[in-house]
């Protein structure tokens, strides 16, 4: 027999003349994107790039994830935190299509995220290899852009331009679907990065128009009863600073979306509440009352608006966006802007006039007294036999002094942490908000925590949503992240069943859970816990449950039939607002 | 229903009919007709797109919808009497032995066709104009011959505005196409 000797090889070419494969230069554009973590999954068509990987693993943290949608929800949490784009590695195929939802989750709330996808080798596309599928094809209505990798040397122009694209202007998740074959070749020219600047049919625009400014800014000054939207945008721009001056100069009152919450503090003078479905009373119903309306960086979304055709008619509408495609969709606009919320804010303070508008400001705190008395009073009174949800957010508000980041599942117990919690600081929700994802707190709340290390971060999660993705319990324990998680537990997918109970005649159609023991499957991943029944024992289980040092989980049993309210019926006009 | 011209200058990439057409798909607006093809600058794709629509509200939100996709450069929607605009149609007519000998005159002069080919037993004839024209070509040569192919292009067209292309797409950005 040939006996074949393996010499070592010996690198005789200086580094930087070193060809390079595309795995290896995959890793050098996350490293010159100042990537430092990823959130990922590994499968057989992006082998090579998890074995590139193994020798970046001092300069990049790869969290493993339980499932590639928590991947993606975890990136989304980390994205949010840190005001950049988010990464996610997956496998093709089924690796790929598990990532689908937290895309399409990412686009609606604008969140920026670069996925990397694995694809089978050049050759073999298009011929139903295994765990070959259309990525491309399957992602193209869910993304802000994507692209097919079939080369080595495509890596860092492609990878500077996935960057640029998903964290510029409106925020957005990117996907990039690479061949295997792409992954293993050699580049036939030394890697080179350079951080894309700007892209010749993509020019979002940051700075508005001085006359698109002062149009807005003389309705501005001529309005006796204005009103200002804030919306996520104000949040994605860092204008949470500019925002509060703007009110402060103007004296004009201030609601904010579902994703606003926390842009501007609860206990700010001119906060009025939140709008929406499930918003605050004074808040929704004097849309009808205002004369000007200031919407910044909102979309109007059909949770706001209502029946759109009756929302905001009699008001002149000063739309703040920074994706024209938004302008005039829903809601026609009076006076357009066209720009980032913090240049747009800026252009337009020292054109606006100082005021105050006490009269209009007062009319919401009538509403506030009725809100207190009906709805708010009784929810956290303590008079019901079990705990209610809005005890729960309450005390852990005033536990946290409005200071953690909140992030929530979707359901009654999203819209209880809304309503209930008192935001203080900036950038404090997390929520799915456009998708409406179940399942999507637990890894959203592992990454926000990854992503702001020195945060507190409580996830509020439902009974029916903690089962969807409850696998990241792993995920988060073997992490060693602090992440704290409170299931409000009513036995029901309780969303639905209200609307059932009110819409449907109580015909309870398949939203009965038997729930598992959540405290013994928290315990199998390693991770403590406990369950708290008892109205009396909810201060000592959130205090005990903030004090852990390690994650943990705090199963609360609540009143199985509570209604959220107020609550603006699907499709009615928002004057319509029931608060029982 | 008013008919709308829709042109969408692009950079030419793979996959990027698909994410053009996905935009009018989710709104279940049917493409009546679409053409693509490189324009005079080299790498920049032409789509003149047209479809039918009640209201020009949707039609402009459409547009803006088409504008936010990365590798678009410009999007412009006309009405018939804002463009110069053509299709082109080839007929297949059967002219076997003892058949209606072929009217060549009427076909050139009155029609504005021209035979392109010549086979045994059949011709093909070139039609360009607009729908009407070219339905009404239609219907002459049924009445007089079989018909044995008959296919229509998309419609093409350009802005009747003095502006050229060269004001949305800089000569610098762009070097023109040397066939």
């Amino acid at each position: 027999m040939e006996t074949v000797s393996v010499l070592p090889e010996i690198e005789t070419e200086p580094v930087a003349m070193k060809l390079m494969s595309g795995s290896e230069a995959l890793m050098r554009a996350l490293l010159a994107e100042n990537v430092d973590t990823i959130f990922g999954y590994p499968g057989g068509a992006i082998m090579p790039v998890y074995d590139a990987l193994y020798d970046f693993q001092d300069q990049i943290n790869h969290i493993l994830v339980r499932h590639e949608q928590g991947a993606g929800h975890a990136a989304q949490g980390y994205a949010r935190m840190q005001g950049r784009a988010g990464v996610c590695l997956v496998t093709s195929g089924p690796g790929a299509t598990n990532l689908v939802t937290a895309i399409a989750d990412a686009l609606i709330d604008s969140t920026p995220l670069v996925c990397i996808v694995g694809q089978v080798g050049k050759k073999l596309l298009g011929t139903d290899a295994f765990q070959e599928a259309d990525v491309m094809g399957v992602t193209m209505p869910i993304t802000k852009w994507n692209y097919q990798i079939t080369s080595a040397d495509e890596v860092p122009e492609v990878m500077a331009k996935a960057f640029y694209i998903a964290q510029s202007g409106r925020p957005g998740p990117v996907l990039i679907d690479i061949t295997k074959s792409a992954q293993l070749e050699l580049m036939t020219r030394p890697f080179t990065y350079e951080r894309c600047q700007s892209i010749i049919s993509y020019r979002p625009r940051l700075v508005p128009k001085p006359d698109q400014v002062e149009a807005a800014a003389k309705l501005i000054n001529e309005a006796k009863r204005p009103y200002i939207l804030a919306g996520h945008g104000v949040q994605l721009a860092k204008a949470e600073e500019e925002l509060k001056a703007f009110a402060e100069k103007t004296g004009i009152p201030v609601a904010t979306t579902l994703l606003g919450q926390s842009t501007i503090s609860t206990d700010h003078p001119l906060y009025v509440g939140w709008l929406g479905m499930h918003g605050n009373y004074g808040s929704n119903v004097l849309t009808d009352q205002a004369d000007v309306i200031i919407a910044i960086g909102m979309r109007f979304d059909d949770r706001v608006t209502g029946d759109a055709s009756k929302f905001i008619k009699q008001a002149k509408v000063i739309h703040i966006e920074i994706d024209p495609a938004e302008i005039d969709k829903i809601i026609k606009a009076h006076a357009p802007v066209v720009g980032d919320a913090k240049e747009v804010l800026n252009a337009l303070m020292p054109l606006v006039d100082p005021n105050d508008h006490t009269v209009w400001r007062n009319e919401f705190r009538k509403y506030d007294t009725i809100e207190n008395e009906k709805i708010t009073v009784p929810s956290l009174s303590g008079a019901s036999e079990k705990i209610q949800m809005g005890e729960v957010i309450d005390l852990l508000s005033k536990k946290t002094n409005g200071e953690a980041v909140l992030v929530t599942d979707v359901g009654q117990h999203q819209m209880m942490a809304s309503r209930y919690y008192q935001f203080r600081r900036p950038n404090s929700l997390v929520t799915s908000g456009g998708m409406g994802t179940m399942g999507f707190a637990l890894p959203a709340a592992f990454g926000a925590q990854v992503g702001a290390p020195d945060r507190q971060v409580v996830a509020i999660i439902g009974d029916g949503c903690f089962q969807m993705t409850l696998q990241e319990l792993g995920t988060i324990v073997q992490n060693k992240q602090p992440v704290k998680a409170i299931i409000l537990n009513n036995n029901f997918l309780g969303m639905v069943r209200q609307w059932q109970q009110l819409f449907h005649q109580r015909r309870y159609s398949f939203v009965e859970l038997q729930n598992p023991d959540f405290i013994t499957i928290a315990r199998g991943f390693g991770m403590d816990g406990h369950t708290c029944s008892d109205r009396a024992a909810l201060s000592d289980s959130l205090d005990q449950m903030l004090a852990h040092e390690g994650p943990y989980l705090l199963e609360v049993i609540v009143e199985k039939e509570e209604n959220v309210f107020p609550m603006v019926p699907a499709g009615a006009s928002v004057s319509q607002i029931r608060l029982e | 229903m008013t008919t709308y011209t829709i042109c969408v200058f692009t950079s030419n990439t793979i996959g990027l009919l698909n994410r053009i057409t996905i935009i009018f798909t989710r709104r279940r607006i049917n493409i009546e007709s679409l053409t693509v093809s490189e324009t005079e600058r080299m790498g920049v794709s032409r789509f003149t797109i047209v479809i039918k629509h009640e209201s020009r509200e949707e039609v402009e939100k459409l547009v803006r919808q088409i504008r936010k996709i990365v590798e678009v450069l410009a999007v412009f929607g006309y009405l018939n009497d804002e463009i110069v605009y053509n299709e082109i149609a080839l007929f297949k007519v059967a002219t076997p032995l003892g058949a209606k000998p072929l009217d060549v005159e009427t076909v050139n002069k009155q029609h504005k066709a021209w035979v392109v080919y010549w086979g045994l037993d059949y011709v093909v004839i070139e039609k360009t104009g607009s729908e009407q024209e070219i339905f009404a070509f239609f219907e002459y040569l049924r009445q007089q011959h079989e018909i044995l192919e008959f296919v229509r292009s998309g419609r093409v067209a350009v802005g009747k505005t003095e502006k050229g292309l060269v004001e949305y797409l800089p000569e610098a950005e762009w070097a023109y196409y040397m066939a």
